[in-house]
């Protein structure tokens, strides 16, 4: 994270032909795990989701878990891929998560996108949490589906 | 009090500038809004749906990702042939070509960083 900047967009990318419309949508996450059941248990109990629902989604993302083939037990370069997850209530969120007896890589702070904390999973993925301002960067705010 | 929502997914790269151009080649093609925004110099942002995807200049990864299977995006398009057929006029790298399983289309692609990145299209 770097310092305030203000929002600049991008040029306009030119069109480019291929018949391809509508915008590709990022409905799942696969997460490799040395134990996929265990780990997705972790993530409802994190995200206070109910232990009945088939599908673990947060906010219209699948996650999914598979049996890991590596021998290595943890993640060797956690910042490669971080989920950032947005709550109303980050107090709640910590909650669960000090509950659940999470490694706390930066405990929650306030930053110019919002109060975050972040903490490994049981594989060593680094997890936020976010609860963004009014004034966060549109990125973290919650979206609606692109039409 | 709502759910917890997967707000974005940032993939944290030694080429931030790279890797937003492969994604806005790959999976905005003819978007009107240019895809990716800049966030700060080093972080770029594009929504994908539900989710945004954060691409984040850091000091703390290599330039290549040594185990890429361990998180896998996957992508939803309409039209996963003509989304392939784009992806190969690019010279993308697949690491399993487009092919029909139960379900749908799905094949895996490998991004600059060797993330891998999987296209689905479900069968209604």
């Amino acid at each position: 994270m770097t310092g305030v900047v203000p929002m600049v967009a991008d040029p306009p990318v030119p069109g480019t032909p291929g018949g391809v419309r509508r915008r590709a949508r990022l409905r799942a996450i696969t997460l490799e795990s040395g134990a996929p059941d265990r780990a997705a248990a972790w993530y409802r109990r994190a995200l206070g989701l109910a232990d009945a629902d088939p599908l673990l989604t947060a906010g219209g993302v699948e996650l999914r878990f598979t049996l890991g083939t590596s021998d290595a037990p943890y993640t060797g370069e956690p910042a490669r891929i971080i989920l950032n997850f947005l709550v109303d209530d980050i107090r709640a969120a910590e909650a669960r998560l000090v509950a659940l007896e999470a490694v706390w890589v930066r405990e929650l702070e306030r930053t110019r996108w919002g109060i975050i904390g972040t903490v490994l999973d049981l594989d060593g993925n680094y997890v936020q949490i976010v609860e963004p301002t009014p004034d966060s960067p549109a990125c973290l705010q919650r979206k609606e589906e692109q039409p | 009090m709502a759910t917890p929502a997967l707000g974005s997914i940032l993939l944290g790269t030694t080429n931030p500038h790279r890797l937003r151009d492969w994604y806005t080649a790959a999976l905005t093609p003819g978007d009107a809004g240019g895809g990716f925004t800049e966030v700060t110099p080093t972080m770029f942002a594009c929504t994908f749906g539900d989710t945004s995807l954060l691409i984040d200049g850091r000091d703390d990864v290599a330039d290549k990702n040594s185990a890429p299977g361990r998180v896998i995006l996957n992508f939803h398009v309409d039209d996963a042939r003509a989304t392939a057929d784009h992806l190969n006029a690019l010279g993308v790298t697949w690491l399993v070509e487009l092919e029909e399983r139960e379900g749908g289309l799905f094949g895996t692609l490998v991004d600059p960083d060797g993330n891998y990145v999987q296209i689905i299209e479900l069968k209604g």
